[in-house]
């Protein structure tokens, strides 16, 4: 008797365990319900976020071939734009030398107006011919304007070259893009890869524009024409020789 | 002396506007490379180019390359080497003259800069 007391005992503490259970189970149900809810609600998210990385990652070679199209274009219109310059370079030369010709001959022409002044100065009806026909073809004061601004477009025309340089620092700096949208993109491709069995937080890790070793272009690359930057690389040109060549000296006396 | 420099950088616009520079400076006589490893067979081919002006960042070999292969070179390491690049950060510009260029120009540069370190560098040799 003693013995079906204490399995009874042991029965009646089992069925308080279920018991407890099932309360338990009462409780989490809804709980385990709206995750449900959540995970049926998440997945398509999921999936909607998987399919946009997937149509980025595909947009991105083309994003990169395009850039590398622009900086292909700017550098053909920068050399179409030297090649007009120097043809008005060669077009301002040839004004100028019509211009020294002239000059040429004028000295001739003073030659001439001397020799006449010296045979027939005594016919004053000749002279003052004479002189109305040479003010009426003398181009001095006119040839020196167009020779000044000659001179001014020739400026000009060389500033334009020295401006050019900018498609050198905006090439470097697409190339700088080109290769971030390259690193995001390899990223993102093995991001895909492992977003089903992977923490996607350990995946993204902030990408920042770093030339890799060997590359051709400069990140940090601006077009900035102020003089203090010419000035602190004298700065630093100096200090570092100077440097160098003490420690030259230095090492001859020890 | 005569001059003949040696234009070097991947840009053609840039070797265009360093020429033209050099040109209106009075210096007619040059010659280009691309890159670091065209300019070492150029130098190497043609005893008298005896100035050279290099851009950094260049595909195939860069300037800081090309000057530390002139530099072990034992008949080209005397060539002055005048380097023009973008690159503006200290640590870059102590590199090239550790590496011995003899001096420095930042981009975007004037026709002015050069010429005054052309004169310094010759200057000096």
């Amino acid at each position: 008797m003693q013995k079906i007391g204490g399995n009874m005992s042991e029965v009646f503490s089992k069925l308080n365990d279920l018991k407890n259970v099932f309360k338990f189970g009462e409780k989490i149900v809804p709980i385990i319900q709206s995750l449900i809810e959540f995970m049926k609600e998440i997945v398509p998210l999921i999936e909607s976020i998987n399919a946009l990385i997937t149509e980025s990652t595909a947009q991105m070679p083309k994003a990169s071939n395009q850039i590398s199209n622009v900086t292909s274009q700017t550098e053909m219109a920068t050399t179409e734009i030297l090649d007009m310059v120097d043809k008005i370079t060669n077009q301002l030369s040839e004004m100028d030398a019509v211009i020294s010709d002239y000059d040429a001959k004028q000295s001739r022409s003073n030659e001439i107006k001397a020799i006449v002044l010296k045979k027939y100065g005594n016919d004053t009806e000749l002279m003052s011919l004479l002189k109305e026909y040479i003010e009426l073809n003398n181009y001095q004061t006119a040839f020196e304007k167009f020779r000044e601004i000659l001179v001014q477009a020739n400026n000009d025309l060389f500033q334009i070259t020295l401006s050019l340089q900018v498609q050198d620092i905006t090439s470097q700096q697409l190339a700088a893009v080109n290769h971030l949208i390259d690193s995001v993109n390899l990223k993102l491709t093995s991001l895909i890869k492992e977003i089903d069995q992977s923490d996607i937080r350990e995946d993204i890790k902030v990408i920042g524009i770093e030339a890799p070793m060997g590359a051709n272009f400069d990140p940090n690359a601006r077009y900035d024409k102020s003089e203090s930057r010419q000035q602190n690389v004298d700065k630093i040109v100096n200090q570092t020789k100077q440097q160098t060549s003490q420690e030259e000296i230095d090492k001859l006396f020890s | 002396m005569d001059l003949k420099f040696l234009v070097v950088d991947d840009s053609v616009t840039m070797r265009r506007i360093v020429i033209n520079s050099l040109k209106n400076l009075g210096y007619q006589n040059y010659v280009e490379a691309a890159d670091g490893s065209e300019a070492l067979s150029k130098l190497q081919a043609d005893d008298s180019i005896n100035f050279v002006i290099t851009d950094w960042n260049m595909p195939v070999m860069s300037g800081l390359e090309l000057t530390k292969a002139i530099r072990s070179d034992g008949v080209l390491n005397k060539i002055p080497i005048l380097m023009v690049t973008t690159r503006g950060v200290k640590e870059d510009i102590v590199e090239a003259l550790q590496a011995r260029v003899n001096n420095y120009v930042i981009k975007p540069f004037t026709p002015q800069i050069l010429k005054e370190k052309i004169e310094t560098i010759l200057a000096n040799n």
